[in-house]
């Protein structure tokens, strides 16, 4: 298993196509997004512009690398029958979605740290250190829980069903958890169910950091949950796929 | 466990079917592969091979009513015991990687794994180990797929049509390896096109026909059972359509082939077709009787399920694959075929 995981994670630093978008895309969203913003607080909230498009950006840039990069590559090697080839050796399901949360985690640190480091040197965001080093880490972590979303979509959907459905997950659950815009403009029935989403606790994570609290529980929690059920659904669904897809 | 090994069968088929949506792709199969046979699997394409070979596996799971176990436990069990190498014909291979790389996976991921370097030698694949996989020729690919399928000590190997896309050589040198893995006493099933494969590597034939087993034996058994032979020889002059008409029509003969004046007849009874050819008044030069090749055995065979099963769903030939030459022989055929005599 240790293979596979260390396995992925080459292939997906050999695939530099993919790497250098799912770099290069969260940095540039955060430019064009806060670029244009000079100091001022977000609108209703006691956080600078600049400072709560950072955390957002990272969140999403990293969703949108793991998310996007799972699905559809789980979905090609299923059809491609490699799925079929590995399940015909003694690996868990549990090895399978470990290592492909893993080789999303490859892409998706370097794309976060880019984002930082762009708010710090073009835009000026100061933090002290602990509270950059929690948002690296809030934000890597919790993009876990999207790598694992991903694996179960690609088990979910097969070809050309593939993309719209992860579409239709990303720019959901981005919407409704407030990754474009703070969940205070949204209807109150979409802060309700907002509140609940991975992707609101997700950047809730690093916005308590921003602020100089510790992360809460409650999000924490919530994260964590979801990992547990994205990543038992997507070994189950890798165990019990008996379509030849 | 060498007690249970040679008392459990390594396959065990009860009343296997399996059925997607309204086509019965498998019809109750039962069938039984003893510890250290090597069996063929052949059939025409849809005869339910690749089925038979999922259910195997548990890739697949078979309808209700019917089981597979491997070494008397569940295809799933017994895959993650590591007892089962398996080269699918349709096995997509992870790309992005390096020829070494995916086989010391294989072998990683295997409980019983040979060294890596010993598995890559045995494939052919040294001088290839560092070439990434997606540039690999389709030979090549296929000899990845072996690796991966003998990356460990199983007991049972399952090849799906495996020297598809190799040259002469490459397939010589595949069935030489894949004799040494026999001659371990492992039981091979391999599903094959290449009938001449079947005929010199395996110790017994299966012929599936519309998801039910035809046929069961040896090579040697399916050529009697299709019962044929070939009449060759040379007429001393041109023959005319009345005794082309009389050649056709001598007993025992299921074809003819005419070019010339050299005639070749097929026969489910050679001794019968010389005689009356004799009785003819002909004086045929250079005869030869020969047996046909399990290629022209098998078509004979699923040729007359064909006729045999008409209309209906399935041929009509019993499932019972208790044994051997069984339900070939108990279907009288229209042609009235004889039991040829083998050598």
């Amino acid at each position: 298993m240790k293979t596979l995981v260390k396995l992925e994670i080459t292939r997906a630093l050999r695939n530099r196509k993919f790497m250098f978008f799912s770099v290069i895309y969260p940095p540039a969203l955060y430019l064009i997004i806060a670029g244009g913003a000079d100091g001022g607080n977000m609108p209703g909230l006691d956080i600078d512009v600049a400072l709560y498009y950072m955390v957002a950006m990272a969140a999403f840039g990293a969703m949108t690398a793991v998310l996007m990069g799972n699905s559809e590559r789980i979905a090609k090697e299923r059809e491609q029958g490699w799925v079929r080839q590995l399940r015909l050796t003694a690996l868990p399901g549990r090895g399978y979605v470990t290592a492909k949360i893993a080789s999303a985690a490859t892409v998706s640190l370097p794309s976060i740290l880019l984002v930082l480091l762009t708010a710090a040197l073009v835009k000026g965001v100061r933090l002290d250190a602990w509270q950059w080093a929690a948002i690296a880490l809030c934000s890597w972590a919790g993009s876990f829980v999207f790598a694992a979303l991903g694996v179960a979509i690609g088990y979910l959907a097969t070809g050309d069903a593939v993309r719209p459905i992860t579409m239709l997950f990303y720019f959901g659950l981005a919407f409704l958890g407030g990754l474009w815009m703070p969940m205070s403009s949204l209807p109150d029935w979409v802060q309700n169910v907002g509140e609940w989403l991975p992707t609101h606790a997700y950047t809730a994570l690093g916005q308590a950091v921003e602020v100089g609290e510790a992360p809460h529980l409650k999000d924490a929690g919530l994260l964590l949950g979801y990992l547990v059920v994205f990543a038992g659904a997507a070994a189950w669904f890798y165990r019990k796929d008996t379509r030849k897809a | 466990m060498s007690s249970s090994r040679t008392t459990t069968p390594a396959v065990e088929f009860t009343s296997a079917s399996k059925t997607y949506g309204s086509f019965r792709a498998l019809s109750g199969l039962t069938v039984s592969l003893h510890p250290g046979e090597t069996v063929a699997l052949l059939g025409p394409n849809g005869a339910g091979k690749s089925t038979s070979l999922d259910l195997l596996l548990g890739l697949r799971n078979p309808d209700p009513g019917g089981t597979v176990r491997l070494f008397g436990t569940s295809p799933r069990q017994a895959v993650t015991d590591g007892r089962v190498g398996a080269m699918l014909q349709s096995g997509g291979l992870m790309d992005g990687v390096k020829v070494r790389e995916l086989v010391a996976l294989a072998c990683d991921l295997h409980p019983r794994a040979h060294p890596v370097d010993r598995v890559l030698a045995d494939a052919g694949l040294t001088g290839i180990a560092d070439r990434m996989v997606g540039k690999l020729s389709g030979g090549q690919e296929q000899r990845v797929r072996f690796a991966l399928a003998t990356a460990g000590a199983s007991d049972l190997i399952v090849l799906d049509e495996p020297t598809t896309g190799m040259d002469v050589t490459a397939r010589q040198t595949f069935w030489s390896a894949m004799r040494a893995q026999a001659a371990q006493g492992r039981t091979v099933l391999f599903a094959t096109h290449y009938l001449e494969e079947a005929d010199e590597v395996a110790d017994r034939v299966l012929v599936l026909h519309r998801g039910s087993l035809l046929a069961d034996g040896s090579a040697a058994d399916i050529k009697a059972m299709a019962g044929t032979r070939r009449v060759g020889f040379t007429l001393e002059a041109l023959p005319d359509a009345r005794l082309e008409a009389a050649l056709r029509a001598l007993p025992a003969v299921t074809g003819a082939d005419l070019s010339g004046s050299a005639v070749r007849l097929r026969s489910a009874d050679a001794d019968a077709t010389v005689h009356a050819l004799y009785g003819l008044g002909l004086y045929p030069r250079d005869l030869e009787v020969t047996g046909l090749g399990l290629e022209q055995a098998f078509l004979t065979l699923t040729q007359r399920a064909e006729e045999a099963g008409g209309h209906t769903e399935g041929p009509a030939a019993p499932d019972t694959g208790t044994g051997h030459p069984g339900p070939v022989d108990k279907r009288e055929d229209k042609r009235e075929n004889k039991k040829a005599a083998t050598a």
